[in-house]
């Protein structure tokens, strides 16, 4: 292809794009090209090199190698402020508007016309807003305040924002994901009158139905490159998956368990919470390990949340060895024997400015006391025996836990719990944000456990991940478990390849075409 | 992704940043001395070093003392209590109202009773209904001032039972000033209670990360309402420790010991975020506000002098023993 050509035609040209952190590469050689009133869809899997890509694009980071051209021009200067004057719009999710403030006042926050003194003009600032959201379709009071409105309405406040700032390329990341049914096809509908105005979308979701819905083109990133870049139109949902998955050498390898699936540990009746889970069942025997697949939005971490008591359960029921339990409230849970890794261990799973040792023994300083004093030299023993047993790198257990890697924290979070000795570990997303070599630490620490007689639900975004720990996957969509998926399932889709990481890129395609089927 | 981590983590823990982080957290210690040394020298010749005076530097700064314990926990667990002042004032009324009435251990028990109740308010306020501890007990403030006014008819209100003022203030044992057992008493309970029990550790891990405390299975509401009434009970002490004292009940007493006491907690290394606390730490605060308010009137300064020479100080020493973050 003729790229001085492509150059004043496309609305994003990106050539030969490297960068790597700290000596890791994250792109090795990616090109890119968006046309103008195009929807283009870019895909790859967790850790790919897609937010990397966006992130070149948005000015936020410069690349190493290569050149990025944004309607015909060169981004010469790789700031925020540079691509946005060349017309790139980053919509983000949770958001850049102002909760407090008005839709017009979100609009033109920084830019607000003044009148002849130099005072704000609001009303000047209401007919622009008005004018322009009628212009670009959208049914929407621009004198409401952003904290009163929907999901979707704040999306389309955002990108109205962006329009107003000329913006001609807007990035949407996941946008749907926070949104109603009902909301998508206003979205989508509106999607499609903004292409016909020649204004260009980069669209990332993880949901392929959705994609072959709305995108035109669609480019997969894989390993630092784009490995494929088709129309919708001549591709299938199996070769688009086939090329996330790719053959990559991952840390997770499937090995089957000699699992002795004991008596009943878990069993969920119906539960249903607002606004997921939806009437969830499931059940968890000893020794074993369930998965939990779905895509963002489908009610995974909600349904977690609610057995640990975070989230009131409206109605259903939840038994623990065949007895119903109450849980309201966390406090409640861990009584009942449940412990749970939480999402974001950042927030939820530590108190960062507190030692390894203080982080370990918190859920059971009651357990480790008498009259109500801390027995420190209890303590003492227990925190060295897992900093030993789960090969915690920490200069000393005194250390904040801030100071260690992502690794080391995930496995102080996992020591607080083990500690606690529970009837069922749940964890959510183990191991995101963890260096390869914690990876596969982390996976035989959950398994050991398990093997010990004890029940486990794994919550994973990363079908890897969800093969290399689960006996079974349930699948969950609309707040549903919609699927499930037995160990001779997960084999069957791998029978005819004896290749270990030919066989675990099998699966993955299989699990992720099942995730995708649920959702259609 | 993994690599980004990495830079952000690989910080070193190299001796230098070390001592630089470590040394804020004694600075307070290290002041406390230098300041005596200065008025030492300065005020020789004015008595400071007199035993008299420093005991009284010692009767002036047990309330402050009390209170700075508690206010440790409070802070710690990331919360604020700005009625402490007041709710001293109020006790100081009520007890002396209760002794005239039904004797000292009436008293005792109307005081601490009273205590209890503006605790339990401040703390199901701040955690039942959700609003936030500041304006709580800055409401709280009015209202305990106020009652206490209401109720004493603004006069103060004479305590004649000798047993009461001996124990909670005037006495003696000795040469040692009785206030200064209190103030000993309540360090004591309050460094063992944040560093050697349950509830310490859960104070601190409430207010170091409130969410990570509710995932861990802590009542964080429950910790938070035990605070305020501590925080409030101790104010109760503090305010039976000034009618004890002053061998009246006054609803002017403890009037503008709150900003003193979130001082003396702050400049000993307390962090106004939570998550952070230091018992001991508090009362050197307290003895160092007392130390610095005793030299500056011995050096003569007037009451409007006296007010901004200890802002500045106060100013300068929070800077320098500033959190760690």
């Amino acid at each position: 292809m003729s790229q001085s050509e492509q150059q004043t035609d496309d609305a994003v040209v990106m050539i030969g794009i490297a960068k790597s952190f700290g000596g890791v590469a994250a792109l090795e050689h990616v090109d890119f090209s968006v046309r103008k009133g195009e929807i283009h869809a870019l895909l790859g899997g967790n850790g790919a090199g897609k937010s990397t890509v966006l992130k070149m694009l948005s000015g936020v980071h410069k690349p190493d190698k290569g050149e990025i051209w944004i309607n015909g021009v060169k981004l010469e200067e790789h700031t925020p402020e540079a691509a946005r004057r060349l017309g790139i719009a980053m919509i983000f999710q949770e958001m850049s508007l102002i909760p407090s403030l008005t839709v017009a006042q979100n609009i033109f926050l920084t830019r607000e016309p003044k009148g002849a003194i130099g005072m704000l003009d609001d009303r000047t600032a209401l007919k622009e807003a008005r004018i322009l959201l009628e212009k670009i379709g959208v049914n929407l009071d621009p004198r409401r305040r952003v904290d009163n409105l929907s999901s979707g309405q704040r999306q389309l406040t955002e990108i109205a924002k962006a329009l107003s700032q000329q913006a001609s390329v807007l990035i949407m990341d996941e946008p749907t994901s926070t949104l109603s049914s009902a909301e998508i096809d206003h979205m989508f509908a509106f999607l499609e009158r903004l292409k016909k105005s020649h204004a260009s979308i980069i669209y990332v979701s993880h949901r392929m139905e959705e994609i072959r819905r709305i995108a035109d083109r669609v480019t997969v990133i894989r390993n630092g490159r784009n490995v494929m870049t088709k129309a919708v139109a001549e591709t299938t949902l199996e070769a688009i998956v086939e090329e996330i998955v790719g053959r990559r050498v991952g840390a997770f390898d499937r090995k089957a368990r000699a699992t002795k699936a004991g008596e009943e540990v878990l069993r969920c009746v119906s539960v249903t919470a607002k606004p997921r889970p939806v009437e969830a069942n499931l059940t968890v025997r000893a020794g074993e390990i369930v998965g939990i697949a779905g895509l963002m939005g489908s009610g995974r971490t909600s349904l977690a949340k609610s057995i640990f008591g975070l989230q009131p359960i409206a109605s259903g029921e939840i038994r623990l060895k065949e007895k119903v339990v109450k849980i309201s409230a966390p406090p409640d849970a861990v009584e009942a024997g449940i412990a749970m890794i939480p999402e974001d261990r950042l927030t939820q799973g530590l108190v960062l400015q507190h030692s390894v040792a203080d982080n370990m023994t918190l859920p059971v300083i009651d357990r480790n006391s008498r009259f109500g004093f801390v027995q420190e030299a209890k303590e003492k023993t227990l925190v060295a025996a897992y900093i030993k047993q789960l090969r915690v790198k920490t200069a000393s257990p005194q250390k904040p836990v801030r100071t260690l890697s992502g690794g080391n924290a995930q496995k102080v979070v996992l020591a607080k719990w083990l500690a606690t000795d529970p009837l069922l570990l749940i964890l959510d997303e183990p191991t995101a944000g963890v260096d390869i070599g914690s990876k596969t630490e982390i996976v035989e620490i959950v398994r050991g456990f398990a093997d010990r007689g004890r029940g486990v639900l794994v919550i994973s975004s990363e079908p890897a991940e969800l093969l290399a720990l689960s006996d079974r996957i349930l699948v969950m969509a609309g707040g549903r478990v919609v699927r499930e998926i037995s160990s001779e399932e997960i084999e069957s889709w791998a029978e005819h390849s004896t290749d270990a990481a030919h066989r675990i890129s099998l699966m993955e395609t299989g699990l992720q075409v099942a995730i995708q089927e649920a959702n259609s | 992704m993994n690599a980004k981590s990495e830079v952000i983590n690989g910080r070193s823990d190299n001796f230098v940043s070390r001592l630089k982080e470590e040394w804020r957290q004694y600075v307070i210690y290290l002041g406390f001395v230098v300041i005596f040394i200065f008025f030492s020298l300065t005020l020789s010749d004015k008595g400071f070093l007199d035993p008299n005076n420093l005991l009284n530097i010692v009767r002036q700064t047990t309330m402050i003392a009390v209170m700075a314990v508690a206010m440790t926990f409070v802070l710690s667990s990331g919360e604020i209590d700005l009625a402490i002042g007041a709710v001293a004032g109020l006790v100081s009324v009520t007890t002396a109202m209760s002794i005239a009435r039904f004797g000292m251990f009436g008293g005792i028990i109307g005081g601490l009773l009273t205590g209890v109740v503006v605790g339990l308010v401040n703390g199901l306020l701040t955690t039942r209904v959700g609003i936030p501890s500041f304006l709580v007990t800055l409401a709280m403030m009015g209202i305990a001032r106020g009652t206490a006014m209401w109720v004493s008819n603004t006069a103060a209100i004479p305590i004649l039972d000798k047993t009461y003022y001996f124990t909670f203030g005037s006495g003696n044992i000795g040469p040692v000033p009785i206030l200064l057992i209190w103030a000993l008493v309540v360090a004591v309970i309050g460094h063992i209670a944040l560093r050697k029990t349950t509830f310490g550790r859960k104070v601190l891990a409430t207010g170091g990360s409130e969410t990570a405390a509710r995932f861990t299975g802590i009542k964080t509401h429950d910790i938070k309402l035990q605070v305020l009434i501590i925080s409030s009970v101790a104010a109760a002490i503090a305010g039976m420790l000034y009618a004890g004292r002053l061998r009246s009940g006054r609803f002017q007493l403890g009037e503008g010991d709150e900003l003193s006491v979130i001082a003396a907690a702050v400049l000993g290394g307390t962090s106004l975020f939570g998550g952070f606390g230091s018992v001991v730490g508090s009362i050197v605060g307290a003895l160092m506000i007392g130390l610095i308010n005793n030299g500056l009137i011995l050096m003569g300064l007037e009451f409007s002098q006296q007010l901004i020479a200890r802002g500045v100080i106060i100013i300068l020493a929070v800077m320098v023993a500033r959190s760690r973050r």
